[in-house]
């Protein structure tokens, strides 16, 4: 479904990415792991073709990111680490707004609240205009945005900073409930336990560098945290 | 999808605060700059209908003499506002408004409102003209350089382009919920201007294909600012330098090309000083246009050929009055050197047009300011027309007055005297503008260089959008 080859962005002689392989399957949710600056980021971009790989391929469901920009979009939804959103509209139109642009027929205004009910926003809140939301509100109309779109592929980056521990939870419930539908879930995330209770595999990340790959099954809690570490220590 | 962007686009805009309340200070100062247009030009067309009126009465009312002193006595002929002068009055506050008609002499169209100004009013002017030249650009502006350059740093943008959005949708989504912002700006102003248009008189028939060519200008004028500003935003590296381009940009086409191109038009093609060109005319009438055949000499001339082809000795002896004739030809004589004059300077005022038109290539709001005159009827070409009509009117008149001296004058010679039935047979002055076509043909090259610039202007942001940075 998610497919790196290969994949390589340098800027300037300095290697953000270097040979990056791996594949997402349906179903699966895969963990990158990883300091600031591991290139977590770089290959959600490179997902997204928000920059050009410097060689090497990233594909979606078979299709080539560079090659059909519009086409592999149409197939992923994105959560970034801030969910920017239209200040001077309603969280509610935000979602309808975004919902539309993904291409979808208009939801009814109920199924949009319902939406956002999920991702743990209150109608009253959705009624309210974002500029009065906090981080985690938009955050959760973000989630709202990605469910809205019902995409096989989910490209997240660090989609639960500044949750709360409540809507975390609920996040990685839905993160679940979607891997069981079948959609492939590719996320960077700085969170061990989250991406031990609810990946399927983790991949351990240092500057460029898919340096571990691990399934979760395999490894407990304490294991994965030493294993983490023994890679950040040189 | 081109829609929902643009609704959306719109709706933000209609809750903007700022956005209200410049739309409300526009929209206020449109519709009063067309209202204050509108009273002055009612009322300056009823002065000048009712003084023409006076001077013809005066006129007819000189009582018995000379049919040459009436023609002496003449009367003002007024320049009729032309219908959208108070959308645009053009050069008419420095071309003057009003000609005196009278024998031997070619005079100015003189009383210019500019003169009786204060130097405040010169900056001061507003205009519904200006208003659409220099101000509607720069809200343009400001509404339109975050278009892009704002989601891009607000980090919308990275969540639009996500979903898989073509980025030539959301910029022409864009430009479409402006455009309609725009819009909502400038309907008071049309309604109130087609209104007031159509409260014109006898000549709102005519006036209405040049309100609608009109409209046309300024919608392209406009749409090239649109085009202009989004292209900035694009490929801008942030808002705040967007702004900064744009307003450069403004400033250039606005404050500093009409001076430039006024100077330079001038330094390229002099025109001769009012003294110079006067003094120049007297002189060929006087002296004979090469200064060797004098006013004395011709007349001689005159009179031989007429003792000849009479067959008579004396002047008195001709059956016609030999000063009438003589003042026709007088007149004939200084017609000639008038058209010689009034053509070469009338040559010299095109070509610093023409130098305007050219840099209306470069700046475009130098193309819009001559295609709105034009159209408006209200620029130097229309100014000529009025001009020549009031001449030709003059030539008729002193030609009639003259003829009938001679024909009817016979050997009173100046004791000869007509009345008032006379008078009142001369003909009356009526000044047609020309038609409107010609006018939009004649500003072809005002057209062309708006539309290149929309055009252009418009695709560079359409091909900067294929390359849309995320941030």
């Amino acid at each position: 479904m998610l497919e790196a080859t290969d994949l390589t962005k340098s800027y300037n002689g300095h290697l953000a990415l270097d040979r990056l392989n791996l594949a997402v399957r349906p179903g699966e949710i895969f963990c990158l792991l990883g300091a600031n600056g591991a290139g977590k980021t770089t290959t959600i971009n490179l997902f997204l073709n928000f920059i050009r790989p410097s060689s090497g391929s990233a594909r979606i469901k078979g299709l080539d990111v560079v090659e059909h920009p519009l086409e592999t979009k149409r197939h992923l939804a994105y959560i970034p680490e801030q969910v920017n959103l239209y200040r001077n509209l309603t969280g509610l139109e935000n979602l309808a707004y975004f919902a539309a642009l993904a291409g979808h027929r208009e939801h009814a205004t109920a199924g949009f609240l319902e939406l956002l009910a999920q991702a743990g926003l209150t109608e009253e809140a959705a009624r309210k205009r974002v500029s009065t939301y906090s981080k985690g509100m938009r955050q959760k109309v973000g989630i709202a945005i990605a469910a809205a779109k019902q995409a096989e592929v989910l490209l997240l980056d660090e989609p639960t900073s500044g949750l709360d521990p409540k809507a975390s939870n609920e996040f990685s419930e839905l993160l679940v409930r979607l891997r069981d539908r079948g959609v492939a879930v590719l996320m960077a995330t700085h969170d061990l336990f989250r991406a031990k209770e609810t990946g399927t595999r983790v991949g351990i990340m240092k500057r460029g560098r898919m340096v571990a790959l691990l399934d979760t099954a395999e490894v407990g809690h304490a294991d994965l945290e030493r294993i983490y570490l023994d890679h950040m220590h040189d | 999808m081109i829609l929902r962007i643009a609704r959306k686009e719109f709706v933000e805009l209609a809750r903007d605060g700022r956005f209200r309340a410049s739309a409300a200070v526009v929209g206020i100062l449109m519709v009063g700059a067309l209202a204050v247009g509108w009273e002055g030009w009612r009322d300056i067309s009823r002065e000048h209908a009712r003084a023409e009126a006076d001077s013809r009465e005066r006129f007819e009312g000189q009582g018995e003499k000379n049919p040459h002193s009436a023609a002496h006595y003449g009367l003002h002929l007024f320049k009729p506002k032309s219908s959208l002068a108070f959308v645009d009055p053009g050069v008419d506050p420095y071309t003057g408004i009003s000609v005196f008609v009278e024998a031997h002499r070619r005079n100015e169209v003189d009383y210019r409102p500019a003169r009786d100004a204060t130097a405040l009013e010169r900056f001061g002017d507003l205009t519904a003209a200006s208003v659409l030249q220099v101000l509607l650009p720069l809200v343009i502006i400001f509404l339109a350089f975050p278009a892009v350059a704002g989601e891009r740093e607000q980090g919308t943008l990275r969540q639009v382009l996500s979903l898989g959005v073509r980025p030539r949708d959301l910029l022409l989504g864009k430009a479409i919920g402006l455009a309609a912002a725009m819009g909502i700006i400038v309907l008071p102003a049309v309604v109130v201007g087609a209104v007031l248009l159509s409260r014109v008189g006898d000549d709102a028939g005519a006036a209405w294909p040049r309100a609608a060519a009109l409209a046309a200008g300024y919608l392209l004028y406009l749409a090239m600012f649109l085009a202009v500003s989004l292209f900035a935003s694009i490929r801008a590296k942030s808002g705040r330098s967007a702004l900064v381009a744009l307003l450069g940009f403004w400033i250039l086409n606005t404050m500093v090309a009409p001076r430039l191109a006024t100077d330079l038009a001038r330094r390229l093609h002099p025109t001769p000083s009012a003294l110079e060109f006067a003094s120049a005319i007297d002189r060929e009438i006087r002296e004979g246009v090469d200064g060797h055949d004098p006013q004395d000499e011709r007349i001689r001339r005159l009179e031989e050929e007429l003792l000849d082809r009479y067959d008579v000795d004396f002047v008195e002896d001709l059956p016609i009055n030999f000063q009438g004739v003589a003042l026709q030809a007088g007149e004939d004589h200084g017609n000639a050197v008038f058209d010689r004059h009034y053509d070469a300077l009338w040559s010299t005022f095109d070509h610093q047009d023409a130098a305007r038109s050219a840099l209306g290539f470069l700046a475009p709001t130098l193309a819009i300011r001559s295609l709105s005159m034009g159209l408006a009827g209200t620029d130097a070409v229309e100014h000529r027309a009025f001009a020549e009509a009031a001449e030709a009117h003059r030539r008729e008149l002193v030609r009639l007055l003259n003829d009938d001296l001679a024909t009817n004058g016979a050997d009173l010679g100046f004791m000869y005297q007509a009345g008032p039935e006379l008078w009142g047979q001369m003909p009356r002055f009526r000044f047609e503008p020309p038609p409107v076509a010609g006018t939009i043909a004649r500003l072809g090259p005002s057209w062309l260089a708006l539309g290149l610039w929309t055009i252009v202007a418009a695709a560079a942001a359409a091909w900067s959008a294929r390359t849309l940075r995320i941030d």
